[in-house]
């Protein structure tokens, strides 16, 4: 934010803040983007920032779950590393106390990856998102490298991004609850037994006519729920952050002095220290709440009790 | 005075039915604990989803709020 290259010195800062924090949050230009790769059937595959933030967090999550676990499972001595304990501990949690109540023990082993990976993925790239590692090194690179304006550096550090902040990003994941409950159903009760299941037997026949349409509807409406749920309050906790940081370049610019801004940092900046805490717990929270939600529905899917 | 200052107030409204709600939520679960403590995993449990789903809704609310002023 305040480490882009541009120049805005003409423009009030009132004027600013408000398309700052939106550039901020948002994806970066698709005609400017990181590495460009072609448009393959109509879609442009180029590397924006949200994507590279994708990519990194898929990097981290098999870097740091994937490939110790593998070792683990592979080695003779199956003795646990601290961090496979670590892990162990929070593959248990979310066994016992999110898959098994929910799924049944019939189903646990083969629903417990999923939910496994949608908690991984989705913490992982809540908290990376919190860590303003890119503003610091653009920071950096506005007082001290000063590299061009469309350069691989400057655009890679507008400011990392939250990955699951990007509602595409969580739509992507709904999909697959989307189809996971289908599979489930489908793989418990047969293929017309699951649709049947939908909407609860033995009801007087006029009910049928305004359910059926409300179960079809609650059918897309549970995933785009879990979708804008997340990104909302990813892009929203972040949007809050920096508009308490604008607050000081607000006021300084109202009343036309530096020490009114300064003035109001020693309220601003510690308001916003306390606010990323929350943002962490909100960050745990919604991790949780996405891979919940997933077990129940899922778990709605194959034991059918209305 | 246009209309779009209603928006923030239907984002108000909404925001203050899902807060009564959960208010209500937490009062039943804290109750309940209160008369059984040995039942307090399930009924954390229990009362775990619809916690969110109402936080999902004001959630929306806020999102929905975003879109109509932003690009309305």
């Amino acid at each position: 934010m305040i480490a882009s290259n541009t120049d805005h010195s003409s423009v009030s800062v009132l004027d600013q803040v408000g398309p700052n924090i939106i550039h901020h949050v948002s994806n970066s230009d698709i005609s400017h983007p990181i590495i460009h790769f072609p448009k393959i059937f109509g879609i442009d595959f180029s590397v924006t920032k949200h994507v590279f933030m994708l990519w990194f967090v898929a990097v981290v999550v098999m870097l740091t779950i994937l490939i110790p676990v593998q070792k683990y499972i592979k080695s003779n001595s199956k003795r646990k590393s601290r961090w496979v304990t670590m892990i162990e501990y929070v593959v248990d949690l979310i066994n016992d106390f999110i898959s098994r109540p929910n799924v049944g023990t019939k189903w646990v082993m083969t629903w417990t990856p999923l939910f496994l990976t949608f908690f991984f993925f989705i913490l992982f790239s809540n908290l990376i998102g919190m860590i303003p590692i890119f503003d610091f090194i653009g920071f950096i690179d506005r007082f001290v490298l000063h590299t061009d304006q469309n350069s691989v550096i400057n655009q890679l550090l507008h400011g990392g991004v939250t990955a699951t902040g990007n509602f595409n990003v969580t739509a992507g994941l709904a999909t697959v609850t989307f189809f996971a409950i289908i599979t489930a159903g489908v793989r418990e009760h047969g293929f017309f037994k699951h649709w049947m299941n939908l909407v609860p037997h033995g009801l007087a026949w006029p009910v049928y006519i305004i359910l059926i349409p409300i179960e079809i509807m609650g059918l897309f409406v549970k995933p785009f729920a879990l979708t804008m749920r997340l990104a909302a309050n990813m892009t929203g906790g972040h949007i809050a952050l920096l508009a308490l940081l604008s607050l000081m370049a607000i006021i300084g610019e109202m009343f036309h002095s530096a020490a009114a801004g300064i003035g109001v940092a020693i309220v601003s900046v510690p308001l916003s220290a306390a606010i990323s805490g929350l943002e962490i717990i909100v960050c745990l929270v919604q991790a949780y709440v996405f891979t919940l939600l997933t077990a129940v529905f899922v778990g709605m899917a194959i034991n059918v009790h209305h | 005075m246009d209309a779009t200052i209603f928006v923030p107030l239907g984002l108000g409204l909404t925001v203050f039915g899902a807060a009564l709600g959960i208010g209500k939520l937490a009062v039943a679960a804290a109750e309940s604990v209160a008369r059984q403590p040995e039942a307090a995993d399930k009924i954390t449990g229990a009362v775990n989803l619809p916690l969110f789903l109402l936080e999902g809704v004001a959630i929306l609310a806020e999102v929905f709020i975003f879109l109509m002023l932003i690009l309305g």
